[in-house]
């Protein structure tokens, strides 16, 4: 359930830009993107379901193939925007430290990306990506021989066991819990079945979480989960040795299962990764490890970080940023600057963003969809940068989903700028002309030139727009309670894995609605709680895909509990030191894994 | 001196403890929720109802401002373990002490507070006096210009402009960056010029038009004239007699600034991607860690108060005519 939020600038004169909570995407290789507005990776004309697959237990096995030209040595210089929240495993979900964690820690499962930015989901720790039995509800896992912790002791499944039981102690309230509430209930309720976690000497019954030896691990969901291998590439999904745990402190110290280890760490400042000596490249299927350190510096915004890569200057050469992208304003300089052809990706990532619609205040549906045809998506993604930042959206689905077919009911690719005859002509037949629309948003310098093209598309098409500016530190509480006054507002989305029952469930399952939950339409149509069902159990992930995108198309067609805007763009930039910087698109960001200096 | 020194020194001890009871109350007193900031998105009452008890938010106010008052001496326990003295709370948004975390910051800040206060003091009052030495000529109207120039320019504007032309284009500079003094000297030099050159502008300005008109008005007076009557050199009269006597008010206007200097050093650190107690202070606000906010605005204070006793004992030397009592 990851968001996609755009943080509130700090109050010195900061762009606002993206901070993403875990995602997944279309693939994509890094490098070389282009800058003509076009993603170089197979992005949104593209049918991208090809991209996906689930590895074989050969596809497990390490090392990672060597990369051209790959050296070993040097400094990596990463210069975040952000300072990260977390390195507990445990609490990551937003994506600039989903990528920082690849270096540190190891899941059970994980993302093998190859040149063509193809991904494959690959056993990690485990030999492969799981065997299901009883339905898809019992799951089984085996670690490889040779994994180690930092300091050289064995990684035992007893170790998987406590980084999992660790997830139910009251701290642990920041990351995924798909695997913990699969086990043991929804929401908040599988904490009761162990309440303080792993810390008092108890654990979960062998019947629920069972490691019969030291190299197996046996899930018994209470319901059947064909996406396991996906959802076992969550950080948190690892090993956490018992006596290094500190709970809380872990978060400023965890330990290494990886081939980098945390030299220091100064919160909100910076982070250095060095090398973990104990880390078998034969075991890992992903990583490499050519850097001797990765430095990682926090609090510099895209403008900062453009410009450094820009000029390419010393220590600079060797800097990337995993997710800062190139400054909207510095777009036209880096297209310009010939010699940042090699050295700069655009990709589709998976993350969405809509205009939601409340259905509790707005009941009648051809309301709901003259606001649909009326939204000016084309330029609502120029306030946000153009094609830099986006491509229009025509459908709920990102390009980067398994499955992801590009419909477009509302003729947004050949209307992006809305079109206001249809949804004044709906207007019309629902006897709605001149209807009132309360129009929330962000006080953002973004969000308040948005809400201007918005405002006069809905006035075009025949609304009156009231609009309510929020303050952007509670503007995400204010949209997310059940009873708020507003008709419209912005939301977000990116789903956790490339499957997406991490996106439709969360966003129009009627009985996910609550004060907080992401269901900002408060869609509750039982037709389509019941194909969520349906969906739900089929065991094929491929099949699942496709029909999670019909779903989503008849929920966009009939229900309309919002409009999608545009599909997220990462445009990025490094040093012309670095080689084998490539593109994760799951998590949306640089992927740092065989990044060497060259 | 001795003694008042010691006057100024009790006086600063009430202003700051006034200052962080008052800090403490506005904080902590006035509905908000720290703990549910520190809880997470997934956040349990149990959980808010920990965090709450472990930061000692379920105890009335006043007993927390003691709790935290004695900590600073006498260290404090909390669940995550102790907090040794000097304790100024813990930060469930880091996860530390936040003692550790302000000893951290507080280098760069004094840093660039420090080095742009020396630079624009040496800009400053030397433009002024030049521009008072040449009064009416072009060297004085340029200077003049200069400072209106100055005056109307801002940090995150010059700050960028000096990274793109001085660092990337002309690649006169390194890109700003702190680094402790005790271990490389030459490199917290480098790393700092640009920052204290850029906070300078803003303040150099006023320094300048207050030298230049403090210093007319001395050389006009009586006991100037008298000096040069007596056939001292125009040097020593400019410098020993006229500079003295319109250092003074220089000397005031420093003390008003330092809180200004402060102010400044935060847009410095965020144009510069410093990490300072500016950039702590915004980051406190946005993530209601109400324990660091605190603890930057008590050492915030403080500095502030002891570096204007020092103001006040310069102001002494300079000027005889003080009585300090």
């Amino acid at each position: 359930m990851r968001r996609h939020d755009r943080r509130a600038p700090y109050a010195v004169a900061l762009a606002a830009g993206a901070l993403v909570v875990s995602a997944c995407s279309s693939g994509g290789g890094g490098g070389g993107g282009g800058g003509d507005g076009k993603s170089e990776g197979p992005g949104e004309d593209k049918t991208v379901s090809a991209n996906y697959s689930i590895g074989s237990a050969a596809d497990a096995a390490g090392p990672a193939p060597e990369l051209p030209g790959a050296k070993k040595g040097g400094t990596v210089t990463v210069l975040q925007r952000d300072a990260f929240n977390h390195l507990d495993p445990g609490q990551i979900y937003f994506s600039d430290v989903l990528t920082s964690q690849m270096l540190y820690n190891r899941s059970l499962t994980s993302y093998k990306i190859d040149e063509k930015g193809r991904v494959k989901v690959v056993g990690d720790l485990a030999t492969d990506s799981g065997t299901s039995s009883d339905g898809g509800k019992t799951w089984k896992f085996t670690l490889k021989d040779g994994l180690k912790f930092e300091d050289g002791s064995p990684i035992t499944s007893k170790d998987v066991r406590w980084g999992i039981e660790r997830l139910y102690a009251p701290f642990e309230t920041d990351g995924p819990l798909y695997i913990p509430q699969w086990l043991n209930g929804d929401g908040n309720a599988f904490r009761k079945a162990l309440p303080d976690g792993p810390y008092q000497g108890k654990h979960l019954p062998s019947s629920v979480l069972d490691t019969p030896d030291d190299k197996t691990i046996v899930f018994h969901f209470q319901a059947p989960h064909a996406d396991t291998p996906y959802a076992t590439a969550m950080p948190n999904i690892g090993a956490v040795k018992a006596e290094k745990d500190g709970q809380r402190k872990y978060d400023n110290a965890p330990f290494s299962s990886g081939p980098y280890k945390v030299g220091s760490y100064k919160v909100g400042k910076s982070l250095t990764l060095v090398r973990n000596e104990h880390w078998d490249p034969k075991t890992d299927p992903i990583r490499h490890q050519y850097a001797d350190r990765f430095e990682i510096g926090f609090g510099h915004q895209f403008a900062d970080s453009t410009r450094r890569f820009l000029a390419d200057q010393g220590g600079d050469k060797n800097a990337l940023s995993f997710s800062n992208g190139v400054a909207p304003e510095m777009t036209e300089k880096v297209l310009g600057q010939q010699d940042t052809k090699a050295r700069r990706l655009l990709e589709v990532q998976p993350y969405v963003d809509y205009i939601s619609f409340n259905t509790t205040r707005l009941k009648d549906v051809k309301v709901r969809k003259a606001l649909a045809y009326a939204m000016p998506n084309g330029q609502i993604l120029q306030q946000n940068g153009g094609a830099s930042a986006g491509v229009v959206a025509t459908n709920y689905l990102s390009p980067a989903m398994d499955g992801y077919r590009p419909t477009d009911p509302y003729g947004k690719k050949d209307k992006p700028a809305g079109d206001p005859e249809k949804a004044r002509a709906l207007l019309k037949e629902a006897g709605k002309e001149g209807q009132e629309i309360v129009y929330a948003y962000a006080n953002t310098d973004v969000q308040q030139k948005v809400s201007v093209v918005v405002t006069q598309a809905l006035e075009r098409a025949g609304f009156k727009v009231q609009k309510k500016e929020i303050d952007s530190n509670t503007w995400r509480t204010s949209i997310s309670e059940v009873g708020n006054k507003f008709d419209i507002y912005r939301t977000s989305w990116g789903a956790d894995w490339p499957v997406s029952s991490t996106v439709v469930p969360p966003l129009y399952d009627g009985r996910q609605i609550a004060d907080g939950a992401q269901n900002y339409g408060h869609l509750d149509d039982p037709k389509v709680n019941a194909e969520i069902d349906r969906i739900t159990r089929i065991t094929d992930v491929k099949q699942a895909g496709a029909e999670w995108q019909k779903l989503a198309d008849r929920i966009l067609t009939d229900d309309v509990p919002g409009v999608p805007t545009f599909y997220n763009r990462l445009f990025s930039l490094w040093g012309s030191g670095l080689g084998g910087v490539k593109y994760h698109p799951v998590y949306g960001t640089v992927d740092p894994t065989g990044v060497f200096v060259k | 001196m001795l003694r008042f020194l010691l006057r100024r020194f009790l006086g600063a001890i009430v202003i700051v403890l006034l200052i962080s009871a008052i800090t403490f109350f506005l904080f902590f007193a006035l509905p908000s929720e720290p703990a549910l900031m520190s809880c997470g998105k997934n956040c349990t009452p149990d959980a808010l109802a920990v965090i709450n008890k472990n930061l000692g938010l379920d105890e009335p106010v006043p007993v927390q401002y003691w709790h935290y008052m004695t900590g600073i001496f006498t260290g404090r326990d909390f669940s995550v373990g102790h907090c040794p003295a000097p304790c100024l709370g813990y930060s469930f948004s880091n996860q530390q002490p936040v003692w550790d975390t302000i000893v951290d910051r507080f280098p760069t800040t004094l840093s660039i507070a420090l080095g742009g206060a020396v630079v624009f003091l040496v800009v400053g009052v030397g433009i002024g006096m030049i521009a008072a030495a040449f009064r009416g000529t072009w060297i004085d109207k340029f200077f003049s210009s200069l400072s209106l120039i100055g005056n109307s320019l801002q940090i995150y504007f010059v700050g960028v402009v000096a990274l793109a032309v001085f660092v990337s284009g002309l690649h006169w500079f390194d890109n700003p960056a702190y680094y402790p003094i005790t271990e490389d000297p030459v490199k917290w030099f480098t790393g700092m010029i640009i920052p204290w050159l850029v906070l300078s502008i803003i303040f150099i300005a006023n320094y300048s038009r207050m030298t230049r008109s403090q210093m007319i008005e001395q050389l006009a007076e009586d006991h100037v004239r008298t000096a040069r009557a007596k056939g001292l050199g125009r040097r020593t009269v400019f410098f020993r007699y006229a500079w003295r006597g319109a250092m003074t008010p220089i000397v005031t206007l420093f003390g008003i600034d330092l809180g200004s200097l402060f102010g400044g050093a935060i847009v410095t650190e965020f144009t510069f991607s410093l990490h300072g107690l500016g950039r702590l202070a915004v980051s406190s606000v946005s993530e209601t860690d109400l324990p660091t906010l605190m603890a930057v605005m008590l050492v915030a204070c403080t500095a502030i108060v002891v570096a204007n006793i020092v103001v006040d004992a310069a102001y002494a030397v300079i000027d005889p005519r003080v009585r300090l009592g």
